[in-house]
């Protein structure tokens, strides 16, 4: 990663660097450079400026389309913020008339929207990296490339289809599963309650949900794990590491951090999911923890504004974009926080690698012996992953 | 040979998720064979575009409505969006955006003459498309199931719980009725069949029902879908399950007969509807010339005949427009919907029911004062 950022830099810098060498040079030379001459200076030409020019413009753009969006959700969403929900005749109608105030209402909707995007991690990140690390250490090689690009497809299908297949194949699917958990496992305060019929479930769309972020998970892990240094995969099985143990000592070490933020970002997928959640869930606004009841599932913010938007008077559609702000802020800290840990783990890493070189130190004996190899792993693991994989 | 292996899996993804959208949209289309008979009018003099959106109620019959005006009326284009539902309809045709809107309730007063797009003598709501509400369920071993309005707020308050409770029992002696719990379905957005159901009970079952009428479920604890197809999918999908839905969508399911009180329970029929709504309808007094928003009083309606929970539907526009060529156009469509003609397109083409033919001739004497 290092590597990719230290390459960026220097080619983002030389365009700079040309320019500026244009602009000195006279006008109307007229001395083309041979071609093959890396160190020839060009004539300024309109390309160049309009090029500077679009990507200069693209970049601010997306900086105005962010604040423009952030603005709109403020200014919209504040006269339902700061509105009476007690008194305004208003919001004691309809779908907003249960509430005392908008904290009232936006706090079960945020924790549906947290809770649901935590169940479909739990199920979806472990087989995400499963599948990556199948791909870029198990698999055939073209069997790798067959199966990346299968998981890749799967992020171009629309989530209403997603939808779709929840209702009529996944929630059917996992009746007899849900049965199950209730009547053994019913003890478990999340899978009691009175079990659902249709399987319109949290659970259902939290496997939806799962399978959704599957791609995100699984390309960037990928990268990652295609990145680990090849001399510390082939220092770890020359010591006599077995696949699994390579895979543990130098891969996940190396790639923490790239697994860390591949999951957040497919949080931040999870928590703005729409209409998968909204067709599949049977919802409440409600704090609830249950996961396979009917009537009993903590509702979404996203598929809240869905649902509610056709019918909201004025001030109720306000309340609903300022849940929407709420989520732009959550979704905005996740973001952050997965930038935070990649760089932070990064540079960490690249700290301790210098400062901790001792387990390398370690086998340096006689590995012949299948018992002395065994005691090796058993060392590395105890002195840590990190450790090891320097 | 590594594309050709994923130009096949993409086949096979694609060729899947056709088949799943296959299987989901499974609701019949409307169809395109409508031909209407007679047109007293002659409509091929017009030219222009009717933009229109709101209820999804009255989504299929505008579909109806729209090719057979056309097959006419060669000149007209019209669009009617129903990806709004009534509220975002209503807020469109507020902007000014639409030449009339399609919603499930009419405009109250204020909000007639709230319209500043339509000047001081304000919008007038019309009823052109008539419906049931159908009270669906799946039950094993129950083919038939009457239902009185007070059972029926029982249940759906959630008050009876299970299949064998003696009050459904005492309705349905001839029914082996089980011990299955009861699901109830409804919907979890906002809609003008919610609405219409809720002040179906609250009038009918005073005692049971407490909620007010509205177009969002009052209720937390039941299995709250996506529109009328998603309960529809999810009362098929379950065992016990019963909820509402548009009578025009529920394809096979089974509806239950249903009475206001006492023992005449009456099954779904357009006919039955119809009779229903020109019982218990009333012009509701707004004051404003040539409004018919209607005020149902579903305790006036009994006897064998009538189906008691009839779902009107309105198409709004200004009494005043500022365009006199969309002024034409669009009392030249509503009016033609307003006919016999038209209504028997929506009965044949969308399931619905005919407006009653009084009110016709008052949506025409209507349509007479619009500027």
């Amino acid at each position: 990663m290092s590597d990719r950022t230290s390459v960026e830099s220097v080619s983002s810098t030389q365009p700079r660097q040309n320019t500026t060498s244009d602009s000195t040079t006279p006008l109307g030379g007229g001395t083309p450079a041979p071609a093959a001459s890396p160190k020839r200076s060009t004539r300024a030409r309109p390309a160049d400026a309009i090029f500077r020019g679009l990507s200069t413009g693209s970049a601010i753009f997306i900086m105005v389309i962010l604040a423009g969006v952030a603005l709109f959700l403020i200014v919209q969403g504040m006269p339902a913020i700061v509105a009476n929900w007690q008194s305004n005749p208003e919001l004691n109608d309809g779908f907003t008339s249960a509430f005392d105030s908008f904290w009232a209402y936006v706090g079960p909707l945020l924790f549906g929207t947290l809770w649901s995007a935590a169940i479909a991690l739990v199920l979806g990140a472990p087989i995400g990296i499963g599948i990556a690390l199948f791909i870029s250490h198990y698999a055939p090689r073209r069997l790798a490339g067959l199966l990346g690009y299968v998981v890749d497809l799967l992020a171009a299908v629309p989530s209403v289809v997603f939808g779709l297949w929840g209702i009529i194949v996944i929630r059917p699917f996992l009746l007899p599963l849900s049965d199950w958990l209730n009547t053994y496992l019913g003890w478990i305060p999340i899978f009691g309650g009175q079990v659902s019929t249709t399987g319109s479930t949290i659970l259902a769309g939290a496997v939806v949900l799962a399978v959704m972020i599957l791609p995100i998970i699984t390309s960037i892990s990928r990268e990652i794990f295609l990145q680990t240094p090849r001399l510390h995969e082939e220092a770890a099985l020359a010591l006599g590491a077995t696949r699994w143990e390579m895979v543990r000592l130098a891969v996940f070490p190396y790639a923490k951090s790239g697994i860390v933020s591949a999951t957040l970002l497919g949080l931040g997928r999870a928590l703005g999911e729409t209409m998968a959640i909204a067709m599949i869930i049977s919802p409440a606004v409600i704090v609830s923890f249950l996961v396979i009841t009917e009537g009993e599932n903590s509702q979404t913010i996203a598929a809240n504004i869905a649902l509610n938007f056709p019918i909201a008077s004025t001030l109720q559609r306000q309340a609903l974009i300022g849940t929407g702000l709420l989520l732009f802020v959550v979704s905005l800290a996740v973001n952050m926080i997965a930038r935070y840990i990649v760089t932070r783990g990064s540079s960490k890493t690249d700290g301790k690698k210098k400062s901790r070189p001792k387990p390398l130190v370690v086998p340096t004996g006689d590995a012949t012996s299948t018992l002395t190899r065994d005691l090796v792993a058993e060392k590395n693991t105890a002195a840590g992953p990190e450790g090891a994989s320097a | 040979m590594k594309f050709k292996n994923v130009a096949t899996a993409g086949a096979i993804l694609v060729a899947s998720a056709i088949a799943l959208s296959g299987c989901a949209s499974s609701t019949p289309a409307a169809t395109t064979s409508a031909t209407p008979s007679a047109a007293a009018v002659d409509y091929s003099s017009l030219s222009g575009t009717i933009t229109a959106g709101g209820s999804s109620a009255q989504a299929n019959a505008q579909a109806a409505w729209t090719t057979a005006f056309t097959a006419q009326a060669k000149g007209v284009t019209i669009n009617y969006d129903k990806s709004q539902g009534s509220g975002g309809g209503v807020t469109n045709w507020t902007a000014g955006s639409y030449d009339f809107a399609g919603s499930d309730s009419p405009l109250t007063k204020d909000q007639q003459t709230a319209a500043t797009l339509c000047g001081p003598n304000g919008a007038i709501n019309l009823p052109i498309y008539l419906d049931g509400v159908a009270i669906v369920y799946n039950l094993a071993g129950v083919d038939k199931l009457n239902l009185s309005a007070e059972t029926l707020a029982k249940i759906f308050s959630l008050a009876i719980t299970t299949w064998n409770d003696p009050a459904i029992a005492a309705e349905n002696p001839d029914a082996k009725l089980p011990a299955t719990a009861i699901t109830t379905v409804t919907r979890s957005d906002g809609s003008g069949t919610t609405k219409t159901f809720t002040n179906f009970l609250s009038q009918t079952a005073k005692d049971v029902w407490t909620y007010p009428a509205d177009s969002a479920w009052p209720i937390a604890g039941t299995s709250a879908q996506k529109g009328t197809s998603g309960i529809v999918q999810a009362v098929g999908a379950g065992d016990g399950t019963i909820g509402y839905a548009d009578h025009s969508a529920i394809g096979e399911l089974k509806a239950a007969s249903v009475s206001v009180k006492g023992k005449d329970f009456v099954a779904f029929s357009p006919e039955a509807v119809t009779s229903a709504f020109d019982a218990a309808a009333s012009t509701t007094d707004t004051g404003i010339k040539g409004d018919l928003a209607q005020t149902v009083d579903f305790t006036a309606i009994s006897g064998t005949e009538a189906y008691p929970i009839p779902l009107v539907s309105y198409g709004i526009l200004c009494t005043t427009f500022k365009d006199a060529k969309q002024k034409e156009l669009t009392t030249a469509y509503l009016g033609w919907i307003g006919s016999d003609v038209g209504q028997k397109v929506a009965a044949k083409n969308a399931g619905a029911a005919q407006i009653p033919e009084k009110l016709l001739t008052e949506i025409a004497a209507s349509l007479e004062l619009v500027k």
